[in-house]
């Protein structure tokens, strides 16, 4: 490809700098070059240091091939990759001179100076280009950086004496140290409610509750949290949390809200991989490789091609007229949510720069970016590109599917682009034509929205983030402060997704296991041992508990990486088990509870909100999986209203089926801090904000979830009003009802039957009053 | 808001215990309230200096204006027309596929007013009032495409999802009005980036524009979202009763707790901006004469003309970022039909909005902005259109502290490329910052392990054009 090209050149330099070539065109020089340098360029690029800018000096040809904070200016004899002639025709983000382009004239002259050679007459003698290294890496780390927490191998730390389990041995040394006490064991209907929440997005039903109350043996607990963990709703839950990190949606969301048609596939392998309890190590696997995998039998090909659709979920700026830009933007978005989600890294922050605060190199950055330019999730790079995608039906299948691609990328390159003032209707209508039997084609191969092997390359590293002024080759590999300067090379016959794969499940990886298992805890507890769960990077913040960070990556490994394992061992702690009860003493020299001496109290997120309000009106549908979003691949949502019918959101099926569109997200999430679909998140924040309250006293689910919690009120006690207010407090908050608590309400109910007039309107109040309140939305 | 983790020293249940039984809701709610405002995300902040301008209305116009048909005549354009560019069209560019050579325009342009600045006869109110414009003709921004040109004017970039520029400055400067939000969109297209354009992205959600309807709705028929219909007022006031003594039960056994007292206050917060928001969008109460001055009553301007009524409205009542949207600038075939139709949507809403604000004395603290996402070409697309051009087009600026009748920078002989004095989106944000009385280097936002801007590493307040 071009750019390689342009390396080439770079590569050879010295050659262009040969002594013969200088001192031929001095005249010219003089009378029409140097005067514009002089004119345009000296104020801020001079002789003069105090008034210099970007460490650039132009007043010699040293000075520009030494470059400054962006790489050289010059390339002797090649023009369209010196910075200096981009910089001056303002076609890059660097523009110079900044206020003002230069005249035609001159840009052309500098232009063509460049072209022929640069020639500086009685130039000193030629400096040496300086070391890559030293423009785009740092070879050598320094040992604050070799000795980062999060680099160090996994310890086996020793479980110090105490404690109920080894958790709580960890949790109660550092509580002591600080001689806090923790709080007590929380109630039975706070524990059961706290778990059914966590595990399934829930409310527990009052016999359940009832039930665990009564079993008053020691195993009760665990024998819950094995009931829930064995649910099918389990998986909806916990799948849902991954989708976070994956930045899951049904569309682009960025410029053209693009459907993507068969995201609920890879939605519906999430979710059954954490019901299956499938290994998070085959579950990594799958997500970056799974189309490579070849222990597949063809149920399971089927399952790996639809698991890459992690790579495929991205937001693209599908927009973009220049195709280099647009592949090196998709990649590093693929690159940005795989080093987040697994690694708890910002690598896609050396994009222009080595990485500010972590020992991450530009070089590192676009070593990594080529195993993504080398994988192929798009038909073609150009505006309004179309997603890739695979048969699931065996690789006939997937080869006549790939004609069909062409054939409709062809055609519908055609439509998009065509003039109007030249093209006969005739041949219009003739492609409009092949595009709709292409798609007709298209639409009817049961397909996966699937990454498979690209176009093989190594990346240049682009100075300045800028495609357009490319440096030294990065072979493909990954992190050297991670894995080391020596890396094997990977070969020309495959993108490196597989030794990606690879590389992150080796069970010595400082970071897979400690990420994976710090998510897991913060999921659970609110708050994570490292509590930035997507960045371990120096700017994230230290674990709290080291050690016990560790004995759980040891143990998780340990056990096969099996998640629900983590489950067990997690909840069936102490830590897990706390009240929130406040303790003054505790409060005052631990504010934020870092040291676990109670259980955050949390409030719900939004698809719980949701699902919990149906819960309680009994109006929640159950069904499983499948496609809910009815349209289709390549459908923009932005023409007209589309992505705001509100018949997309007409269902009781669980929030994690509900469709996700971004720019447009359902109203219900976007109330409630939903998590942003087009980043990978570890975070969900928990705003306060009056339109929260708005929705809770207007919002059509609110209207239809109380009046459907009435109803069911209605239907469930036939007898006195006390005895249906008590069934109500049952059922909204797991507990029964305080004395005096009962009369309150009835004395409620009938100030609103008088104001109102209406008997029904009355209990509608009043379940909506128990749905909006603190009581319901947070979790004791 | 983010809650704080750590809790206050004395305890609102303790405070509240102390004043002793029979102690009202209503008065919890209210000291609750007043309490919550110290930690509010929306209560006034202190700008980093003194601001020349207390808020902003954006006019924004989607698809992309033509700035050599409006306010930047190109007489060699004329002349040239049919021929073909004399220089280098950019690297990249649209639609190479449908290109052709320059291509005049259809509209006459004269001078106007005191400063003489030059309006073609496509705006003629505008015309009358361009003595109050700063008008910039070397705008340019990087991406040649609608949604990544339409993310870049809002947010500052076409390659992220980052907090738009109204976010922003109510992130630095809170709302004047705590019954409103503090930013409001009326009538935004959801399609070129959708919600992002007017999103929060990292920065809290309580940052976030408010659409007042969207694109596909008609203004007269735009609601806020969750607004009760006031029907209701009487019965929700009993519920809201109710629900703040169980609430102050429950905050009895489980407190203290701050998020647990924040979302009670959120509830009075709700009822009163639920009274406040349609009385200030209600414009029943005008006089004729200013319905007349802004167009309504007239099909063609209605709409548009109801749109820039409100965000006066809603301007004067303090909040700190409304804009107004008008769709289907993009004219890439049928240019002098269509230009004529949009222009006459807006030329007297506009002109109406600009003489009201000064009228009232509101136009000196309140910057208003006209633009789109960029401008067009003078060569023809599909004969008689225009393709996209970001490397040169107009925007103008009105009142808020910029000087006017000034016309400002340049672009080349043809109006392709901004050659003189040029303004990037980059530098329009910083001095719409610095306007309002923010440092664009200063206000920053800690995400993902560093701190943002709206200006990212970019942008310079373009001092010229401040009065």
């Amino acid at each position: 490809m071009a750019v390689r090209a342009k390396i080439g050149c770079i590569a050879t330099l010295a050659t262009c700098l040969a002594p013969s070539s200088v001192a031929q065109d001095g005249d010219l020089f003089e009378k029409r070059i140097r005067p514009i340098l002089a004119n345009r360029c000296y104020p801020c690029h001079g002789p003069h240091a105090g008034s210099r800018q970007a460490g650039l000096r132009l007043d010699s040809l040293a000075g520009m091939l030494a470059g400054g904070r962006s790489g050289p200016a010059v390339v002797p004899g090649r023009a369209q990759s010196s910075l200096l002639i981009h910089a001056i025709n303002h076609d890059t983000s660097l523009q110079m001179p900044p206020k003002e382009k230069l005249p035609l004239a001159e840009v052309n002259l500098l232009t063509k100076w460049v072209d022929e050679g640069a020639v500086w007459p009685n130039a000193e003698s030629l400096p040496h280009r300086r070391a890559d290294q030293e423009r785009t890496g740092k070879a050598d780390f320094t040992e604050e950086e070799r000795s980062h927490w999060a680099f160090q191998p996994v310890r086996e730390p020793a479980v110090p004496q105490g404690g109920r389990t080894p958790i709580d041995a960890f949790v109660l040394r550092r509580l002591a140290e600080k001689r806090l006490h923790p709080a007590a064991r929380a109630d039975k209907r706070t524990l059961i409610r706290r778990a059914t929440f966590d595990l399934h997005g829930l409310p527990p039903t009052p016999d359940e509750v009832e039930d665990f109350v009564r079993d008053d043996s020691e195993s009760a607990f665990e024998r819950l949290v094995d009931r829930l963990l064995a649910s099918p709703r389990y998986g909806e839950r916990w799948g849902r949390h991954w989708l976070d990190v994956a930045r899951y949606a049904d569309s682009n969301g960025m410029d053209d809200n693009v459907v993507h048609g068969d995201a609920w596939r890879y939605r519906d392998y999430v979710i059954q991989a954490f019901n299956r309890d499938k290994p998070y190590d085959r579950f990594v696997r799958e997500q970056l490789a799974g189309d490579l995998l070849t222990e597949w039998g063809d149920a399971g090909r089927a399952e790996g091609l639809i698991a890459t659709g992690f790579l495929m979920l991205g937001p693209k700026m599908v927009g973009e007229d220049d195709p280099v830009k647009q592949k090196l933007d998709f990649a590093d978005e693929q690159l940005a949510t795989t080093s987040r989600a697994f690694l708890a890294l910002t690598v896609d922050c050396a994009r222009c720069h080595d990485h500010k605060f972590d020992p991450i190199s530009s070089m590192d950055y676009y070593s990594m970016l080529g195993i993504f330019t080398s994988t192929k999730t798009v038909l073609t790079y150009r505006v309004t590109s179309k997603l890739n995608a695979t048969a699931l039906n065996g690789a006939g299948a997937d080869r006549s599917l790939s004609e069909i691609e062409r054939r409709f990328d062809y055609h519908d390159d055609f439509v998009t682009n065509y003039n109007r003032a030249t093209t006969p209707a005739q041949v219009v209508a003739e492609q409009k034509r092949a595009v709709q039997e292409a798609l007709e084609d298209y639409f009817r191969v049961p397909k996966a929205m699937a990454a498979s092997e690209g176009e093989v390359e190594d990346l240049p590293v682009m100075i300045r983030g800028s495609h357009l002024t490319p440096g030294a080759i990065a072979p493909r590999g990954f992190p050297r402060i991670l894995n080391g300067s020596d890396q094997v090379r990977i070969g020309p016959d495959r993108s490196g997704r597989m030794d990606l794969a690879d590389w992150l499940t080796r069970p010595d990886h400082p970071l897979v296991s400690r990420v994976m298992v710090n998510r897991i805890w913060k999921w659970h507890l609110g708050e994570g041992i490292v509590r930035t769960p997507s960045n371990f990077g120096t700017l994230g913040e230290g674990p709290s508990h080291p050690e016990l960070l560790d004995w759980l990556a040891r143990r998780f490994i340990e056990s096969g990486w099996s998640v629900k394992s983590m489950h067990r061992r997690i909840m069936l702690s102490d830590a897990y088990q706390r009240s929130t009860a406040r303790n003054e003493v505790a409060a005052e020299s631990d504010p934020e509870n870092r040291l676990l001496w109670r259980a955050n109290r949390r409030r719900l997120e939004a698809e719980a909100i949701r699902d919990g309000l149906l819960a309680v009106a009994d109006q929640l549908d159950f069904a499983v999986g499948g496609k809910t979003l009815p349209h289709r691949n390549f459908t923009n949502l932005n023409a007209g209203a589309a992505s705001r019918d509100p018949e997309l959101y007409a269902t009781n099926r669980r929030s994690v089926y509900l469709p996700v569109l971004r720019s447009a997200l359902y109203e219900v999430f976007a109330a409630f801090d939903f998590a942003s679909p087009s980043t990978s998140n570890g975070l969900r924040s928990s705003t306060l904000v009056a339109p929260q309250a708005l929705f809770m006293m207007n919002a059509p689910l609110m209207d239809e979830a109380s009046r459907g919690f009435a109803n069911r009120l209605d239907r469930e006690s036939q007898g006195r009003e006390a005895d249906r207010v008590r069934r109500a407090i049952r059922i909204a908050y797991s507990r029964p009802p305080d004395a005096g608590e009962v009369g309150e309400w009835q004395d409620f109910l009938e100030r609103y039957r008088v104001a109102s007039g209406s008997s029904s309107g009355a209990w509608q109040a009043f379940c909506r009053v128990l749905l909006a309140s603190n009581e319901f939305l947070y979790l004791q | 808001m983010q809650v704080p983790a750590q809790s206050r020293a004395v305890s609102r249940r303790e405070a509240l215990q102390s004043m002793g039984a029979g102690f009202g809701s209503l008065a919890l709610a209210a000291l609750l309230a007043e309490e919550a405002s110290a930690s509010d995300p929306l209560a006034v902040r202190a700008p980093h200096f003194a601001p020349k301008a207390k808020r902003v209305i954006m006019l924004f116009m989607f698809g992309g204006p033509s700035h050599i048909d409006t306010f930047d005549p190109k007489p060699i354009l004329q002349r040239d027309s049919g021929k073909p560019l004399p220089f280098a069209k950019p690297r990249v560019i649209s639609f190479p596929r449908r290109g052709g050579d320059l291509i005049g325009s259809p509209f006459e342009f004269q001078r106007h007013g005191a400063s003489g600045a030059e309006v073609s006869e496509l705006f003629p109110g505008i015309a009358s009032v361009v003595d109050d414009l700063t008008i910039i003709r070397s705008m340019h921004c990087t991406n040649p495409r609608h949604g990544g040109a339409v993310l870049e004017w809002h947010t500052g970039s076409d390659t992220f999802i980052r907090p738009a520029m109204g976010s922003w400055l109510t992130y630095g400067l809170g709302s004047e009005n705590q019954n409103l939000p503090g930013y409001i969109t009326i009538c935004q297209a959801l399609a070129e980036g959708g919600a992002n354009n007017f999103g929060s992205a990292f920065l809290p959600a309580a940052y976030q524009g408010t659409p007042l309807g969207y694109g596909n709705v008609k203004a007269k028929d735009a609601a806020f979202p969750f607004i009760g219909d006031g029907k209701r007022a009487r019965l929700q006031r009993l519920e809201l009763d109710r629900l703040a003594e169980v609430s102050r039960d429950h905050l009895e056994l489980a407190g203290p707790d701050d998020a647990l007292e924040s979302r009670i206050a959120t509830f009075e917060l709700a009822f009163r901006m639920q009274t406040e928001a349609p009385r200030v969008q209600d414009i029943s109460g005008e006089s004729e004469a200013t319905r007349r001055l802004y167009g309504l009553g007239d099909p063609v301007t209605e709409d548009f003309g109801r749109q820039c009524l409100m965000a006066r409205r809603f301007s004067e009542s303090g909040v700190r970022f409304v804009q107004c949207n008008s769709n289907g600038w993009d004219h890439h075939f049928g240019l002098e039909k269509g230009l004529t139709e949009m222009c006459a949507k807006v030329d007297a809403p506009i002109t109406g909005l600009i003489k009201d604000l000064k009228a009232r004395g509101l136009l000196d603290e309140t910057l208003v902005i006209w633009g789109g996402e960029f401008g067009r070409t003078p060569t023809a697309e599909n004969a008689d259109g225009r393709d996209h051009n970001p490397h040169g087009f107009t925007m103008w600026l009105a009142g808020g502290g910029v000087k006017p009748g000034m016309t400002y920078g340049q672009t080349d002989e043809y109006g392709y490329y901004s050659v003189e004095n040029k303004v990037h989106f980059h530098d329009l944000h910083a001095t719409v910052l610095h306007l309002l009385g923010l440092d664009h280097t200063k206000l920053t936002y800690r995400h993902a392990g560093r701190d943002f801007r709206l200006t990212d590493v970019h942008g310079e307040v373009v001092r010229d054009l401040i009065a």
